[in-house]
């Protein structure tokens, strides 16, 4: 297992807000918080793609962030690829009322949205710096 | 008639997915709110018992970020009817030279070309109900 990377795989989901903060999270980690240390995959692509994604959970100890209890990342990365290294519920951050309200669009992301995302991300690194430690 | 589902392919690299995302928000919450509706792509991707049952033999359009189909694959996968597919490259053409912003968020160029692509999008769905009307 390669160990200089941890694959981050968001959910995405379109039906609610936690997919929305979910997506966020992900580019988070991208971007700033572990930039070169993080990889990530757009996960419908262990149907779609050619094979070889299904490797990811394999190659990289793999976070999945799901944006509510039918944590659908974690399922589908361990349904097609491997066990995940960690886990994160966004609905047990925020209050699944929360997490369950309508998805939405980056234009409408409020302070206390940016919050939510910070608080989750936070969540990640924390189970980012255990994995790697 | 239920409501036609248009549902986005979760591309989380570039911006392409996010095009894809934010197009489909417009029309299933501000231009055919009443008429269509999204899903969470990666609850599809799962497959499991409850997707299927909402998803299987219903009329869809897809909007994917790239060739890799995605969104249709998966839907199609999961028993969904995939009258209309599109994908955000193909309606470039025009937008060559622009920047669209990242995966994380749009410019005023990539909102622009969002609106666009959203206003393709309603133009299917008005027209698949009419089609069955
Ligand atoms: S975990 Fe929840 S928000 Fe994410 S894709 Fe599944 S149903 Fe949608
Ligand atoms: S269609 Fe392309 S951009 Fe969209 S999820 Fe698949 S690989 Fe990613």
């Amino acid at each position: 297992m390669i160990v200089n990377k941890i694959g981050v795989i968001g959910c995405s989901g379109e039906e609610c807000l936690g997919g929305t903060i979910s997506r966020l999270v992900v580019r988070k980690m991208l971007e700033e918080l572990r930039p070169g240390m993080t990889t990530s995959l757009c996960l419908p692509l262990f149907i779609a793609g050619d094979g070889g994604e299904r490797e990811f959970a394999e190659k990289y100890p793999t976070i999945s962030i799901d944006g509510c209890s039918k944590c659908c990342a974690k399922r589908a990365i361990e349904k097609y690829s491997n066990a995940v290294a960690g886990s994160i519920d966004i609905s047990e951050i925020i209050g699944e009322d929360k997490a369950l309200e309508k998805p939405l669009s980056t234009r409408n992301l409020t302070a206390e949205h940016l919050e939510f995302v910070k608080q989750t991300a936070e969540k990640t690194c924390e189970i980012y710096d255990g994995i790697s430690s | 008639m239920s409501k036609i589902k248009v549902i986005p392919c979760s591309g989380i690299g570039k911006v392409l997915g996010l095009l894809a995302r934010e197009s489909v928000l417009m029309v299933t919450q501000e231009k055919c709110p009443n008429e269509s509706e999204t899903l969470c792509l990666a609850h599809v991707v799962t497959g499991d018992d409850e997707v299927v049952a909402k998803i299987k033999g219903q009329p869809c359009i897809t909007m994917d970020g790239c060739p890799k189909y995605c969104a249709k694959k998966s839907v199609e996968a999961a028993g969904g009817e995939v009258d209309h597919s599109y994908k955000v490259p193909d309606f470039m053409k025009p937008h060559r030279g622009e920047e669209h912003g990242t995966g994380t968020y749009l410019t005023a160029d990539g909102w622009k070309f969002a609106e666009e692509l959203s206003d393709i999008l309603a133009k299917t769905v008005i027209e698949m109900q009419e089609e069955v009307r």
